[in-house]
């Protein structure tokens, strides 16, 4: 509760935009982890492409806002069906796969949707896209996206806290631990798979629809990035995949981190005046490596080691 | 003259395929044998592309001598991986022996790119320049040494697992660890051996790689979404099988060079290996059990 | 025909074993496997028998307890050791490597030996099983299960080892093909070699067996020389119908 009146309170009142900004981020991205947690965490189907669904988003956004100056709070919900739609068109049949086979498949529909981005006429391919800022001050325009991705993150926070202690829910874990198992116990796998997928497809979505409107510009490498996708892993992961707490723990952590590295690494000149993005992505690939070893249920793990833990099997 | 340049694109599409069969027989070794996916095998490729152009601007050698000197090498760096990284995670599940491996590429990549930046780089090779022609065909003689190569070390492994002893048991143990583990092998080492295998012909593909292509440490997965492909029209484990695949797709791609614009090429390429997988993912899991 | 001279004698002290943490299989089982003798090891499904054997051959750490061959505890020696130690193992079910030649699973048979010593094990396995010679270029998943079970046993016997254990050997297999197992499982009891056989078949396994031990819930339960127990074996049988 603090903490929530806190950031309500840095949202109105905070003095530099520097802060809002990096705030927004955050919420963006506990967006985006929540969304990513019901496939890639409860049911264990480990996607890496989310930024695709965020990418088709911030494009369904891009091309109308573009072309017909629609407002962000009618785009932002239309980029999120339109990454449903793309969701079941190509991410539904890629549910017959699973393990290491869906997690390179789900890469591999990145790449294909970065290329057809480039190539297909309507994105304006490697130009990218520019959308007219909102005409309001520009304070006020953070403020306006600082809340309304706070109030999304806490949305869908408190729509996974539901899920998990439902029916749904625990049909995804069951998918996770044992799917062959669970179908033959009367799960009905592929519905709880699907629709796993659809809603995290559609909050995605949401946040990519708004994340044009609030940059004013977008092109395909940007926002088709695998480091998107990467970094939404990495956050449920650091934080506990699989647990309603764990987006809010990781994704605060991982970009204070990567906030740490950049100012830590310039300040130390390590690598001249160069501010090497990739330093902080070697540490991440560690940090992922040592979760995978030594702490597969995150910071949620050694919060409550006792509970939740996986069967011994 | 079209007849020309479809020859060329034939005979450019053999010389490919015989590169990403050298770059994927890895994958599909240590998948068939162990059941594990390497996610950072393209890694390794990117890093024997490197290894030949350090040992080449450092000490002059040229790529055919880095080939030698990167098998060792990486046969130890891919053992390391799997007693430091893999044999951890064996015992608790398939998703984070998946992470571990992500992980590891992460570090891999990005460490690259450190030392080396984001540049695209090309192996200058004074020999690898020439073209050579016959009759109306003119063909890079790099290329062709590449492709020489990728093939003579298709044929050493591919004689290695069915002649020799060490190779019989390789593919006993991908068949039934336990009752190779009953007969006396230890199968943990011999899970060693073929991880470092794996790795050690993912950096000699490198090393081809180098030879035929500029080269740059972010753009490795291409070869990553290749060796996949390669893996799901071939099937698991059987070199050869890998290497008719690593053909086929060598011509898919130059053939589709001529009618397609570059990038198109991509398009098609990616399509064709999300379905491919979706179509037979299932069956090449199921597969891993009588494999090799 | 004792041609090996005395083989080492199998004792298990109070073992207890389960797989996972929260389980325990054996709960402090006994028994010895005298040399150069057939021991019998019975009782009913999920008794723990097959994990006696497990625990026997190191894949399976027992918790508590030990196993001593010939007055060396060897329960810390993992299971690929124990080859070296002359010892052999024919799991339960189908353990063929389905597409390596019959001769290719013999030769993985040879892995522990001297180089040099690969080829005369080889030829006094052939010698050994001449049925082989025929079959082997085939891929031996596409025999029949009698000769997979063969190809197993002679893969087996490849080292010579001189305690061996057996996992219901004719579990699955036609009658003729089962006979022929028995046969050969006499054969290795009359050369001299130490056997521990597992068996749901109490009568072939009584038959054949010097002595015999029965397992109920992971605990003793009988023992006593085959005598004894053909004398007793309706009542055995009708005992465990109920359990």
């Amino acid at each position: 509760m603090a903490v929530l009146g806190l950031t309500v309170g840095i949202g109105l009142w905070a003095e530099g935009l520097g802060l809002l900004s990096t705030l927004t981020n955050v919420f963006l991205f506990l967006l985006l982890t929540q969304a990513w947690n019901l496939l890639g965490g409860y049911a264990g189907y480990l996607n890496l492409a989310m930024a695709v669904f965020f990418g088709v988003g911030a494009y369904t956004t891009g091309i109308l806002a573009h072309r017909g100056n629609w407002p962000p709070l009618l785009t932002a919900p239309l980029g999120g069906l339109v990454a449903v739609l793309w969701a079941a068109a190509v991410g539904v049949p890629s549910l017959r796969v699973r393990g290491p086979y869906f997690a390179v498949l789900t890469m591999i529909l990145g790449f294909l949707a970065q290329v057809l981005a480039y190539n297909v006429p309507w994105t304006r391919g490697a130009m990218g896209i520019y959308v007219s800022p909102l005409p309001w001050d520009r304070r006020v325009v953070e403020q306006f996206f600082y809340f309304t991705y706070l109030g999304l993150a806490l949305l869908v926070t408190g729509m996974a806290a539901r899920i998990q202690s439902s029916r749904f829910g625990a049909a995804l874990v069951a998918v996770r631990e044992d799917e062959v198992a669970a179908g033959v116990l009367g799960v009905r796998t592929t519905w709880v798979k699907v629709a796993a997928l659809l809603l995290g497809a559609f909050w995605a979505g949401v946040a990519g629809g708004l994340y044009t409107q609030r940059i004013g510009y977008i092109e395909p490498t940007g926002v088709f990035s695998l480091d998107i996708s990467v970094d939404v892993v990495l956050m449920a992961m650091v934080g506990g995949a699989g647990t309603w707490q764990g987006p809010l723990l990781g994704v605060p952590l991982v970009m204070l981190v990567a906030e740490l590295l950049r100012v830590g690494v310039v300040h130390l000149g390590l690598f001249g005046a160069r501010i090497p993005v990739e330093f902080n992505r070697v540490v991440f690939g560690a940090a992922l490596i040592f979760i995978a070893l030594y702490a597969p249920q995150g910071l949620m793990g050694l919060i409550r080691p006792f509970r939740g833990r996986r069967l011994g099997v | 003259m079209p007849l020309t340049l479809l020859t060329e694109a034939v005979v450019n599409g053999v010389l490919l395929g015989l590169v990403y069969a050298l770059i994927s027989v890895g994958l599909s070794l240590t998948l068939g044998v162990l059941g594990v996916v390497n996610m950072a095998h393209s890694a390794f490729v990117m890093l024997g592309s490197f290894f030949a152009l350090e040992l080449l601007l450092r000490l002059g050698a040229p790529p055919m001598l880095s080939v030698l000197a990167a098998a060792p090498l990486f046969f130890g760096v891919g053992m390391a991986v799997d007693r430091l990284l893999l044999r951890r995670t064996a015992s608790t599940s398939e998703a984070m022996g998946l992470l571990v491996l992500f992980g590891l590429m992460l570090v891999l990549e990005n460490g690259a790119i450190l030392v080396w930046t984001t540049d695209t780089r090309v192996l200058p090779w004074q020999m690898g320049q020439m073209v050579l022609a016959m009759g109306g065909l003119r063909v890079s003689f790099g290329r062709l040494l590449a492709a020489g190569l990728a093939l003579t070390m298709i044929l050493v492994l591919d004689f290695l697992l069915r002649r020799t002893l060490l190779g019989k048991v390789v593919r006993a143990v991908g068949q039934n660890p336990d009752a190779a583990a009953v007969l006396g092998v230890d199968v943990t080492r011999i899970s060693m051996v073929v991880v470092g295998a794996g790795v050690a012909t993912a950096a000699m593909g490198g090393v081809a790689v180098a030879m035929m292509f500029p080269f740059a440490p972010q753009e490795h997965l291409r070869w990553l979404a290749w060796a996949f492909l390669l893996v799901i029209v071939g099937g698991l484990g059987r070199v050869r099988n890998t290497l008719v695949a690593g053909l086929l797709v060598g011509q898919l791609e130059a053939l589709s060079g001529i009618l397609l614009p570059f990038q198109y090429v991509y398009a098609v390429v990616y399509a064709f290996l999300a379905i491919t997988l979706i179509l037979r993912g299932r069956g090449l899991q199921a597969a891993q059990e009588r494999t090799l | 025909m004792d041609v090996y001279g005395r083989s080492p004698e199998i004792r298990v002290v109070d073992v207890e074993a389960g797989y996972y943490p929260e389980q325990t299989v054996l709960q402090g089982v006994h028994l010895v496997a005298r040399p150069g003798q057939l021991t019998a090891l019975l009782g009913p499904n999920g008794s723990g028998k097959s994990t006696v054997l497990r625990v026997v051959y190191g894949l399976l750490r027992p918790r508590r307890g030990a196993v001593w061959v010939d007055g060396k505890d060897v329960s810390q020696v993992p299971a690929h050791q124990r080859v070296g130690l002359g010892m052999g193992y024919l799991p339960q079910g189908r353990s063929v490597f389905p597409s390596l030649t019959v001769e290719e699973n013999l030769e993985v048979g040879t892995w522990t030996l001297l180089r040099v010593a690969r080829r005369a094990a080889l030829d006094r396995v052939y010698e050994r099983y001449p049925a082989l010679r025929a079959w082997r270029d085939r891929p031996a998943g596409i025999l029949s299960g009698g000769q997979q079970r063969m190809v197993e046993i002679a893969r087996m016997m490849v080292t010579d080892p001189r305690v061996i254990l057996l996992d219901e050997p004719t579990a699955g297999l036609a009658p003729v093909a089962a006979q022929e197992v028995y046969e050969e499982v006499a054969r290795l009891r009359r050369e001299g070699r130490t056997v521990l056989l597992v068996d749901q078949n109490v009568r072939a396994a009584v038959s054949l067996a010097d002595y015999v031990y029965t397992l109920a819930f992971g605990r003793n339960q009988l023992e006593g020389t085959r005598e004894e127990f053909q004398q007793r074996m309706h009542a055995v049988v009708r005992e465990w119908l109920r359990v």
